[in-house]
């Protein structure tokens, strides 16, 4: 078994004028989906990012703040997952909830050094 | 674990956030306060994903509760000033309008500012889905089958009327309350006519408003200055009309009418509910519209087949609300009993007393009453001149469709 990494990329929900009901219903997905990857004992972490963001870049190390209407496409959240290659986790992404809000999940492996 | 939330948890709550917010900061401060509810859904909807907590409502009351302090440093960064938060609630303290009975205090007083006077009539609907029930422009947009910047607009203008006309934040008292209750009733009705007559495709639309305008009026009946016989029937009417809002759509999404509907269908704990209620409201000496709209529904949910309807009742009836209220629709709609009953006498009488132009754009219903007097008196060819008259002002397909196949088995009985 190999690890990968789903990043998922897209608009922030606050960006998108989403209704209270549509909130409930995208979490209630996005709960069902993390309660199957959960029950087939795949899941390994995963976390929610907020949309505030610090950028520092370039060798003067140049500070920005940036909100998420700015960047458009965030980085929102990654969850890591066992499985046994591209194939198989591309099939776990089938579930992800957010593709109709022109959101994409973007599958790494993660590097396994030798010992 | 639990995996599934109570249906419109998070409308509903985000009804009761805004309202109690506003009681707290006044309705000055709505936007900041909407922006607020917003983001705290958003926080829900996202740190719920993994784990929903155990008491859900009760978390949300609690966010609302944090938000206090964030609305109160925002307005204060915003218009410079710490606005005065011991106008608005008086001798109790803000944990204690976070009760449940203050929490409906409070959606009370953002239904009657929704149904405020000074705003325009179709203004009041849109900022009343969206302040009290939740709703975004988008859901009110397809549920009022309207263009989004429409809504955008009704809200704006309802805002500006709330902020102009320095509307308080209040339940009305004394005179002042029967009249206002009248514009709450009359916006709930509308609402719920929105839901339950709409052409809408999608019937899970149509329900919502139905059930956003039962709760709102069941909201009314639990409060004593509010619990008033015309509103116990017009809970009475939502009941029987609701009951058979399963029944009204057929598999293929067309509409069917009551000739055709299938009775075993309708819901009766929700015509038990609605005979309950209507035992309360004809408590009263004076009836209103709604007792008399009630009574007809009644009447056509108690005949256990469209034979058994006993059209003389139902005819009773609406004489008796268009004497309360009259409308050529009503008219309009006895004629049709007539006609149903073989009374066609009294039905040319009725249809003699009625313009086409009264009805604007809905002449169709008019000719295509007239077509099927026609038709039952067995003038075939004046029959098919008044449904081509009503072919040629109807606009929605669904119904122009209904009119095509009427027309096709007139020619066929003529030729």
């Amino acid at each position: 078994m190999k690890e990968f990494m789903m990043i998922f990329v897209g608009a922030d929900y606050a960006d998108l004028g989403l209704s209270p009901e549509e909130l409930q219903n995208r979490m209630g997905k996005w709960f069902a989906w993390g309660q199957k990857m959960e029950e087939a004992g795949i899941l390994r972490g995963g976390e929610a990012l907020t949309p505030n963001m610090r950028r520092i870049v370039g060798e003067n190390r140049t500070v920005t703040d940036l909100t998420s209407a700015e960047v458009k496409e965030i980085v929102g959240g990654y969850y890591t997952v066992a499985a046994k290659d591209f194939d198989a986790v591309q099939d776990i992404a089938q579930d992800f909830p957010d593709y109709d809000l022109g959101g994409t999940v973007e599958i790494r492996e993660i590097m396994v050094f030798d010992r | 674990m639990k995996t599934k939330l109570i249906d419109h948890l998070f409308r509903h709550h985000s009804g009761k956030m805004v309202s109690v917010l506003t009681r707290i900061f006044g309705l000055t401060h709505l936007e900041i306060i909407e922006d607020a509810v917003q983001d705290t859904f958003i926080k829900a909807s996202i740190s719920w994903r993994k784990q929903q907590p155990e008491h859900p409502e009760a978390w949300l009351t609690q966010a609302a509760k944090n938000r206090v302090l964030d609305i109160l440093r925002k307005i204060s960064a915003e218009k410079k000033h710490i606005p005065s938060l011991k106008c608005g609630i008086e001798a109790i303290t803000i944990k204690d309008l976070f009760l449940d009975s203050e929490i409906e205090d409070a959606q009370l007083r953002m239904i009657f500012t929704a149904c405020h006077p000074k705003l325009h009539a179709k203004d009041r609907i849109a900022f009343a889905l969206k302040t009290v029930s939740g709703f975004n422009t988008k859901e009110i947009a397809s549920a009022l089958l309207t263009k989004e910047d429409t809504i955008k607009k009704r809200l704006s203008r309802a805002r500006k009327a709330i902020q102009n006309n320095k509307l308080q934040f209040k339940i009305p008292q004394g005179k002042a309350l029967p009249e206002r209750l009248e514009s709450v009733m009359e916006v709930l009705y509308l609402i719920f006519n929105e839901g339950f007559h709409s052409n809408q495709k999608k019937q899970l639309v149509r329900k919502e408003l139905c059930g956003e305008a039962m709760r709102l009026s069941q909201l009314l009946l639990k409060k004593e200055d509010t619990r008033t016989s015309e509103n116990y029937a017009l809970f009475a009417l939502f009941c029987f009309h609701s009951a058979r809002l399963d029944s009204k759509i057929n598999t293929d999404n067309k509409i069917l009418d009551l000739k055709t509907q299938d009775r075993s269908l309708w819901h009766f704990p929700l015509v038990e509910l609605g005979n309950t209620m209507m035992t309360k409201a004809v408590k009263s000496n004076s009836f209103s519209c709604y007792h008399y709209e009630a009574a007809i529904a009644a009447e056509h949910i108690r005949a256990s087949s469209f034979e058994s309807t006993n059209w003389d009742k139902i005819l009773h009836w609406y004489q008796c609300l268009n004497n309360l209220q009259p409308m050529p629709t009503h008219i309009l709609t006895m004629a049709v009993v007539c006609i149903q009953n073989n009374d066609l006498e009294t039905a040319k009488k009725y249809l003699n007393d009625l313009n086409p132009e009264s009805f604007t754009q809905r002449a169709y219903l008019y000719y295509g009453t007239l077509a099927d007097y026609y038709t039952a008196a067995n003038q075939l060819k004046k029959a098919i001149i008044n449904i081509d008259l009503a072919l040629e002002t109807v606009t929605n397909s669904q119904e122009k469709e209904y009119l095509q196949k009427k027309k096709e088995a007139l020619l066929k009985a003529t030729s």
